[in-house]
């Protein structure tokens, strides 16, 4: 009987304690900095290395690039980039090899939507999510160190 | 004459106490199990096949998925065994911050196996306590790696992030936190007469048996055998740190309920010994720029919260693994769940299956 | 009322009869809405947690919403269940219990029928239930609802035994079976009351008590764990609401039973304090009952199936056989 009292002492005694429920979604769930939302992506920035999706474990990126249409600079401008949120892990991967930080995390993390087919996100889209951008992207790694 | 015939029932895969979609078709006699045939793959993903197409950092978000209770450890062990056959260098505080995480996991682990295990005997509170306080261990990998189950923090030669600023402080005034709760966990259900006559004496086998088994981890060390591959077989910096090994004495779900516990204990005493010692400096070792790793094979094994994690790594020199294996505790553990069965309660079917602490993830991988 | 009762039976008493009928069911309604409410409450606050608060002010109207979306679901039944018996379960448990209250004496004046063999009255229909919950185990045509519905059949008729001995003590007491007369026996104090001299007779009507009910740590019959929901598992809709319907009015009953056999009913446990109407001091012990069965629930494990037998008839039945002849001895020695 001992240890069921006990119990019911430790029940009783939490009923005045904090409460741990967050008021999500009335009150929005605050991220820390490095979180791993969804990527937000910054086309003047790409260099059309295709890294990020050579890295992507999932082959959820797929990326088409296009020759500068300023005929003085050398190089390719980027011409679509596709995430496909069904099957990517925001792993963090594709960020971590990114050069030019074109590609970056944000903290931004509700994707929940009534069709598959809207997960298809576009270069717009991408480009479009720029709230809550993680400011530390450079990890304690240097660029391109393990791929 | 009552004609009677045994009654066939599928407990699973959609049960809420086979945890996930696990499955054990049972013969009852009433409501005595005769027969218990374990049927998984409902979660299999192949990720050892998938592997073998993947570069070693690719790998390593793969193995989150495996034990998503303990992803840290599994981590650890596909880095562990990449390094090993590179004979990397590992720098002292991606070895330290390593080590704090694997240890937080394996509380957070143990806690959410404590949680669960009593909601199967049918007390809810305990999941909601222990919930609460693993919610707390999340929160900091949350801030350490921005994620809060599937980390991909670990990376060959080191780890991805150094900890934030405070990061270390947290993680001490945690450790003296959670001391206290553990007393109250104990409070909570430990003593209670009820928990006692449900798990004492059920499910007991002896050492000799664990070991022909092949079991680990607790389900190991419950019925006393002395064996933990971070006393017996050091791996990262264990040697370093004093903790002891709880051992059961009769290796029923009591002990094994008891060594877990004991464990989330030595746990905090390792942490709280770490966060004294954790140096300054870099938290990624010298590594190539492209991962080639010589050819040979190598296996790595250390101590998951659910036993011994192993990782077998056969190389061609490329890049990508030419075949990788897994040891996965839960899978192994689950062996001995027929044997256990038999004769046993329909009731104790829970019981037995909750103090295994298996992860389907892991058992499907 | 009790004149009511001695007349014929004319259509306006019969009407008057409905009324009362549908009235008390309209209260029972509105308790079980907020038992369930309260239950809630309580146990999220014991986990760290809110509760309901998102339909209505404060989360008020929460289980009107859970019985509404009852109400609006697919009535299904499965292909191979017996569909009359399947109809009939959630019957055949409601009516007993909803019946029961009829005898129970709120206060001095407030009661509905003054049964002479009212506890006998109680303990016998109250029984009726456990044939509603084999009967939905076995009609559903699955395994787990029929271990739930042999688990329960089992656990109700064990529990029945230690339930109907434990007050034997309260009777040769009282010397009535009586409702009234029983809480009327004790006094205005709490040490008239019968709690004291029947305090093993209490204790094994409380464990009982809760066992009767299907509660947790006695929830074997429904244990969501084992059994995935037990005997009402193939149930959806209002079928199912009958079942959960059901166990709350019991709990309206078993603690308005345990106020007035144990804990004196509506008298105040000071006689100073009797200027506090009596119905507050029945509704104060009531709730502090009801409160207690949810911390109960909010604690404990569930208990195995053959420790249950065990304890009902090899710890439960010796106790209130030896409270019977305690209470007989100390009666005969007294007088």
């Amino acid at each position: 009987m001992k240890g069921i009292v006990k119990g019911l002492g430790v029940t009783l005694k939490s009923m005045v304690e904090k409460k741990i429920t967050y008021a999500y979604p009335d009150v929005p769930l605050e991220m820390p900095d490095r979180f791993r939302g969804i990527q937000h992506f910054d086309p003047e920035k790409c260099i059309v290395c295709n890294q990020c999706a050579r890295i992507c474990p999932t082959d959820c990126i797929t990326l088409t690039g296009k020759p500068n249409p300023d005929p003085e600079k050398k190089g390719k401008v980027i011409d679509t980039y596709d995430i496909n949120f069904e099957i990517c892990i925001l792993c963090d991967l594709c960020t971590e090899v990114c050069p030019t930080e074109a590609i970056v995390m944000t903290n931004n993390f509700e994707l929940s939507t009534y069709s598959r087919d809207e997960l298809f996100k576009n270069l717009q889209w991408l480009n479009d999510n720029n709230t809550n951008i993680r400011k530390e992207n450079n990890s304690a790694m240097d660029k391109g160190g393990a791929k | 004459m009552i004609r009677t015939e045994e009654l066939l029932l599928n407990v699973g895969p959609q049960h809420p106490s086979t945890h996930g979609v696990f499955r054990i078709i049972v013969k009852l006699d009433g409501e005595v199990i005769t027969e218990a045939t374990p049927v998984m793959g409902y979660l299999h993903r192949g990720t050892e096949k998938l592997a073998e197409n993947l570069t070693y950092t690719q790998i390593i978000p793969y193995t989150d998925r495996m034990d998503y209770v303990a992803a840290m450890t599994n981590n650890y062990v596909i880095c562990n065994a990449v390094e090993t056959l590179m004979g990397l260098e590992i720098p002292e505080r991606a070895q330290y911050l390593r080590l704090i995480v694997m240890e937080l996991q394996r509380i957070a682990s143990h806690m959410l196996w404590w949680g669960t295990y009593l909601l199967d005997i049918g007390a809810m509170s305990p999941f909601l306590f222990a919930f609460r306080d693993r919610e707390m261990i999340i929160n900091m990998f949350n801030e350490l790696c921005g994620a809060r189950l599937t980390y991909n923090y670990m990376r060959i030669g080191g780890v991805k992030w150094d900890a934030p600023d405070g990061w270390i402080d947290k993680v001490r005034d945690y450790v003296k936190y959670m001391k206290e709760k553990l007393n109250q966990y104990h409070d909570l259900v430990t003593g209670n007469e009820i928990f006692l006559a449900r798990i004492k004496g059920i499910g007991a086998y002896d050492g000799k048996t664990a070991i022909e088994y092949g079991l680990s981890g607790a389900n190991l060390r419950g019925s006393g055998v002395q064996w933990d591959l971070r006393k017996n077989q050091p791996y990262c910096i264990y040697d370093r740190f004093e903790f002891d090994v709880p051992v059961g004495k009769n290796g029923d779900c009591f002990d094994r309920y008891n060594v877990r516990m004991e464990e989330i204990r030595q746990s905090l005493r390792i942490l709280e010994q770490a966060v004294e010692q954790v140096p300054e400096g870099e938290t990624m070792g010298k590594v190539p720029r492209v991962l080639r790793v010589p050819e040979g094979e190598a296996y790595s094994r250390i101590e998951s919260p659910r036993g011994e994690i192993g990782c077998y790594i056969v190389s061609r020199g490329k890049d990508k693994p030419f075949r990788l294996k897994f040891r996965r505790p839960s899978f192994v553990n689950l062996q001995i769940l027929p044997k256990l069965l038999v004769g046993e309660n329909m009731t104790n079917l829970i019981t037995i299956l909750g103090g295994i602490d298996i992860v389907v993830g892991e058992v499907d991988c | 009322m009790e004149s009511l009762l001695q007349e014929t039976l004319s259509l306006k008493t019969f009407a008057f009869f409905l009324l009362i009928g549908v009235t008390t069911l309209a209260i029972v309604l509105g308790f079980v809405t907020y038992a369930i409410y309260f239950e809630r409450k309580v146990i999220g606050w014991m986990q760290f947690r809110i509760g309901p608060n998102r339909v209505g002010p404060l989360g008020l109207l929460q289980s009107v919403a859970d019985v509404t979306k009852l109400l609006m679901k697919e009535d299904t039944i499965p292909n191979e269940a017996d569909r009359t018996l399947f109809k009939l379960a959630p019957v055949i448990v409601y009516v007993p219990a909803f019946s029961v209250l009829a005898t129970f004496p709120f206060t001095e004046t407030l009661y509905l029928a003054d049964l002479n063999i009212g506890l006998l009255y109680y303990i016998a229909i109250s029984g009726i239930s456990t044939l509603g919950i084999v009967v939905g185990g076995w009609a559903s045509n699955n395994k787990y609802s029929l271990l739930g519905g042999m688990r329960s059949a089992a656990q109700m008729i064990s529990y029945e035994v230690p339930l109907v001995t434990s007050v034997v003590g309260v009777i040769l007491l009282t010397g009535s079976l009586n409702l009234h007369d029983i809480v009327t026996n004790q006094g205005d104090n709490i040490w008239e009351w019968n709690l004291f001299p029947q305090i093993i007779g209490f204790i094994v009507f409380t464990i009982a008590a809760i066992s009767e009910l299907n509660r947790t740590p006695f929830d074997l019959p429904e244990a969501e764990s084992e059994l995935v929901a037990g005997y009402h598992v193939e149930y959806s809709g209002f079928r199912f609401a009958f079942f959960m319907l059901a166990e709350y009015v019991y709990v309206f009953a078993i603690a308005s039973l345990a106020t007035i056999l144990f804990l004196g009913g509506w008298y105040p446990p000071l006689a100073m304090l009797d200027f506090i109407p009596g119905i507050v001091w029945f509704l104060l012990k009531f709730t502090a009952i009801v409160f207690f069965l949810f911390w109960i629930r909010a604690t404990l494990p569930r208990i195995r199936v053959d420790q249950l037998m065990g304890l009902g008839w090899r710890v439960l039945l010796p106790l209130a056989l030896f409270n019977i002849f305690l209470t007989a001895i100390v009666e005969f020695v007294l007088r």
